[in-house]
């Protein structure tokens, strides 16, 4: 056997384990993850009859070997996945995979399962599978590109052996959790995977068209293993027979895959059918256009046009997010990317150095905060190593990595760190002597680094140069030089082009004219990522003018599209404007219009004022609707979140002129461990932080221990706690104990669905709160 | 298939008329979501057999009294998973970024779609006996159907790699709006049993219950 047999030429794989063992009367309970252990001459029988059908590899039977599904059977993983490997074996393939599925959690921030413990899975289970002596690793059935990410990083890093990874989308292609195939391409080819492509789910006729899609996508070798059509509901059967399966899979191998076999429902019938195909079919000729590209799971980027990177998580000169930052308060920091993403950025730049920040510590919980609410691709922002690193291996995706200079130190340091993890690099064309004056010297660091990244494995398209704004009222002559290099990067070197475009107006009056005057010149010149505010209109839609005339918007569709929404929402403002008073725009929910008034209002009225004569009033009105069944749940939120911006405004006023903000006092909430249902916690957590208290959300499935500790850690006087199910109420009695046990215990209210006054009691919490509402009031009795 | 507009204002905790503004955000809400996510389904029709008194599909026991007595008189019975994904569960974790009070309405939507999709499956799985008669759909955690009878039930239906779902150690269904259900087929016309607090579990932690309100509508 090669030793990359699967590179060129078609490979057979073998078809479905699970229907082979439903034909075969195993004795009642018997568990099909232990049957290496209990039944191996029964594996090997059905593999050999594979092998005897022309499969070149087959997958032994650990798909469910892994420390979590085998909790509870006895057995370890080791034992179990080295028995399977053997059976495989015994029937003579020419390899024999490791089989790995999917843990059978959701993984954050769906489910529970956090990714470190899932790559601390998948990695006792790869290192079994080399240990027991795999040919190769076969990660497949998987929906969830995280989890996926986790058993690649895991193999490749446990193991030398090569890695076939196949996910599981439905015929619109999209896995269960929304990943895109160019995301699951982008994100996978990057991590090194050897071989990519589908299994399960479907049948072949509907597969084919995935597999074109795929094969436009990635220069890797394509999988294509599906079910023998749909299973019929009463009998269970699947509809397509071994003919007809041959037939489509034709179609699949037309569109690219050449590494074929079968999932659910297929037997060695069916592989003997595609091994005849393969004798007269020839390998599809693939044609691989590079684009560059980053993404999310649900969104993939193809740089084709100018792209918005969105530049306000970065906390250089603003008091506010470093505050934020310093007392972890990530919902702020989620707050700038949600208006970033629905001001139109594409992608969003985290940046969280500030002094007393660890950001190997910080940068990966942001980023696992951000990619739970936000679809865009991030680019990561650091000028440290640890941290990038950090972030890179939480990121669910293909990120881009801001930045590496042409420094010898900087690119040792951090291009291994692009190619490891499959991102995009922005290099910045600067190096240990400094920043060249013109556009040549720079031109020349962006060629040195360009060379480095393609030396260590990086492609081409994954290098993305910034030839650096400086400030036009201190060297005037710098703007030409920075628009010289932007174009000689892009249309020379043939490379995405970054630019932070504000810098150019430091010191000078009306900022904004200069901006985005520099945008356009920079957008001519060949600018295709300008970093910017994607909250200032003008700077948007300079950039949306500019697609407009460089063809990128064909019809100008966006561009109308745009301005038409414009229209109207100028005109539903103007009545509100003059009408409304502070209370009642509050009362109403007009979070724009009441954080508008407030700070109209700050400019003549003391914020603690404004605060209690103003904010509390209102909200106590809507409570008392609320109460009384006049307003419902929605409406109280919305009056809350009305409110929250007349804390914003109040906040940014106190911060801008250096004073503490506004706190009435802090709670403490977390949703008990093993419960994973949040929305009634962050219902109360928005009441609350409206009436201004400051809230520390631990989340949701938080063990007992950590909310004692972090209470305690903090000093908090008050702690809410939020159970859903009957079977998590251990949990929570549990946590209100040792929340009582500690030296100086805080007041504890509990709610949700299977909680009751009664309950409260029994377990030792001092409240019940039956609504958001009383959790409100419950602070208030408490804190004040 | 339609979100029923008047069992999401339910959800939301409406009780009588609700005034316009309300009913047209569940309207806006209600139709994004028809638009955006589609409930999917998987079903199993099993034949029903009986161990010591206790009924059971394809292996699973049905535990407890309820199921006994709702399974009385049926012959075969069908496992039905349905499920919003975890489509569903990116946009509500993505609106409660934005709007909370969106985000609640979104829920609620969330919880009357899924019930559409049940609906849906069962006149789908009913139309592939036509000669049967279905009993009222019951799932685990409801009256004494033990919780713990969820993992097995998707297992029957192989749910985690026909629909996504999982089942959580504490027996929590992953994605949220997924619903496991049981129900009997019998030869002839099944009474109405299921609704009320009568036959329910829940008792004291009902949230409607709290409410001073009942399914029984």
């Amino acid at each position: 056997m090669r030793a990359d047999f699967w590179k060129d030429g078609f490979v057979l794989l073998d078809g479905a384990m699970g229907t082979m063992l439903q034909g075969i009367d195993l004795p009642h309970g018997t568990s099909p993850e232990l049957m290496g252990l209990s039944h191996p001459e029964v594996l090997t029988d059905i593999h050999r009859a594979y092998v005897e059908a022309g499969s070149q590899v087959v997958c032994a039977n650990t798909f469910g070997c892994n420390g979590r599904k085998l909790a509870g059977t006895g057995q370890g993983v080791e034992r179990v996945i080295a028995a399977s490997i053997a059976a495989a074996r015994a029937a003579g393939p020419m390899a024999v995979a490791l089989d790995v599925g999917p843990l059978g959690e959701l993984m954050e921030p769906l489910g529970s399962l956090r990714f470190e413990e899932a790559y601390g899975l998948f990695r006792q289970v790869m290192e079994a599978g080399a240990a027991a002596g795999a040919d190769l690793i076969f990660i497949e059935t998987m929906t969830d590109l995280y989890e996926t990410k986790a058993a690649l990083l895991a193999a490749k890093e446990a193991t030398k052996l090569p890695v076939f990874v196949s996910m599981s989308f439905d015929p619109a292609g999209r896995t269960f959790t929304g990943c895109t195939v160019a995301s699951m391409a982008a994100t996978l080819e990057g991590l090194g995977a050897d071989a990519i492509g589908f299994n399960c789910s479907q049948g072949p006729d509907t597969l084919a068209p995935l597999v074109g899609q795929l094969a436009r996508h990635t220069r890797l070798p394509i999988i294509a293993k599906p079910n023998a059509g749909l299973p019929h509901p009463v009998d269970g059967h699947y509809d397509m027979d071994a003919a007809a399966f041959q037939k489509a899979m034709a179609d699949c191998v037309e569109a690219g895959a050449t590494l074929v076999g079968g999932c659910c429902g297929t037997t060695p019938e069916y592989i003997q059918g595609v091994r005849a195909l393969l004798t007269t079919a020839s390998p599809a000729r693939r044609t691989y256009q590079p684009v560059s590209r980053v993404c999310s799971p649900t969104r993939c980027l193809d740089l084709t046009g100018v792209r918005v990177i969105g530049e306000r998580i970065n906390p250089t000169g603003k008091k506010r997010l470093q505050q934020a930052l310093l007392d972890g308060d990530l919902d702020y920091v989620l707050d700038l990317a949600v208006q970033q993403e629905d001001a139109g950025a594409d992608i969003l730049d985290v940046n969280v150095g500030c002094p007393g920040v660890d950001e190997a510590a910080l940068l990966p919980l942001v980023v696992k905060k951000l990619q739970a609410a936000v679809s865009l691709p991030l680019q990561l922002d650091s000028a440290d190593p640890a941290a990038l690193e950090a972030a890179l291996r939480v990121y669910n995706g293909k990120p881009v990595i801001n930045s590496v200079n042409g420094d010898p130190a900087s690119m040792e340091a951090v291009l291994p760190l692009a190619r490891r993890y499959g991102a995009a690099v922005v290099g910045l064309c600067l190096d240990e002597k400094g920043l060249p004056k013109t556009a040549r010297q720079r031109l020349d660091i962006a060629r040195r680094i360009l060379d480095r990244a393609l030396e260590v494995g990086i492609p081409r398209e994954d290098v993305w140069v910034d030839c650096l704004t400086l400030t036009a009222s201190a060297q005037p002559d710098q703007a030409r030089e920075t628009l010289e290099a932007v174009s000689g990067a892009h249309h020379d070197l043939g490379l995405q082009t970054v630019l932070g475009v504000s810098n150019i107006s430091f010191g000078l009056p009306q900022r904004g004219v200069v901006n985005r005057t520099f945008l356009a010149a920079a957008l001519a010149r060949g600018l295709t990522l300008p970093i910017l505010d994607p909250n200032r209109s003008e700077m948007m839609d300079t950039v949306r003018a500019f697609r407009l005339l460089s063809g990128e918007d064909a019809q100008c569709a966006d561009y109308v599209a745009h301005m038409a929404d414009q229209v109207p929402a100028v005109q539903s403002a103007a009545p509100a404007q003059t009408q409304l008073g502070l209370r009642q725009a509050i009362l109403r929910g007009l979070r724009g219009e009441a954080g508008r008034l407030a700070r109209e209002a700050l400019s003549s009225r003391q914020p603690l004022e404004l605060v209690e004569e103003e904010l509390i009033p209102a909200l106590d009105a809507v409570g008392e609707e609320y109460e009384a069944g006049r307003l419902y749940l929605p409406q109280l939120l919305s009056a809350a979140q009305a409110a929250q911006s007349v804390f914003d405004a109040v906040a940014d006023h106190l911060s801008a002129a250096g004073q503490a903000p506004v706190r009435r006092g802090e709670v403490v909430v977390a949703t008990v461990r093993g419960d994973i249902h949040d929305i009634g916690k962050n219902i109360a957590k928005t009441v609350m932080e409206n009436y201004g208290y400051a809230i520390t959300d631990l989340g949701r499935d938080v063990p007992p221990e950590t909310v004692a500790q972090e209470t305690e850690r903090r000093g908090a006087r008050l702690v809410g706690l939020s159970a859903l199910m009957t079977t998590t109420l251990p949990a929570m009695e549990r946590t209100v104990a040792l929340l009582k046990a500690l030296p100086d215990p805080p007041k504890v209210f509990v709610a949700g669905a299977v909680v009751t006054e009664d309950y409260a009691r029994s377990i030792g919490a001092d409240f019940y709160a039956k609504d958001a509402k009383a959790s409100a009031q419950i602070a208030r009795e408490v804190l004040g | 298939m339609t979100v029923d507009i008047q069992e999401a204002l339910r959800y939301l905790g409406v009780r009588g008329q609700a005034d316009e503004d309300l009913v047209r955000q569940v309207r806006t809400v209600a139709a994004e979501l028809e638009a955006e996510v589609r409930p999917r389904w998987v079903y199993r029709v099993m034949d029903l057999v009986w161990t010591d008194g206790v009924p059971g599909l394809g292996g699973v026991a049905l535990a407890g009294e309820m199921a006994a007595r709702m399974l009385g008189e049926c012959v075969r019975g069908a496992v039905l998973v349905c499920s919003l994904g975890a489509e569903f569960d990116r946009r509500l974790l993505a609106a409660q970024a934005r709007d909370m009070a969106r985000a609640v309405v979104l829920d609620a939507c969330g919880s009357a779609w899924v019930e559409a999709g049940c609906d849906a499956a069962q006149a789908e799985l009913l139309a592939l006996a036509p000669e049967m008669f279905p009993t009222d759909r019951f799932s685990p955690g409801y009256g004494d159907l033990p919780l713990e009878t969820q993992g097995p039930l998707c297992a029957l239906v192989d749910a985690q790699r026909r629909l996504g779902v999982c089942v959580t150690p504490s027996q929590m269904l992953n994605p949220v709006k997924t619903v496991t259900a049981v129900i009997g087929l019998a030869h002839r016309p099944q009474p109405a049993r299921i609704r009320g607090c009568a036959v329910c579990a829940m008792g004291e932690t009902c949230g409607l219950r709290k409410r001073g309100e009942s399914c029984e509508g």
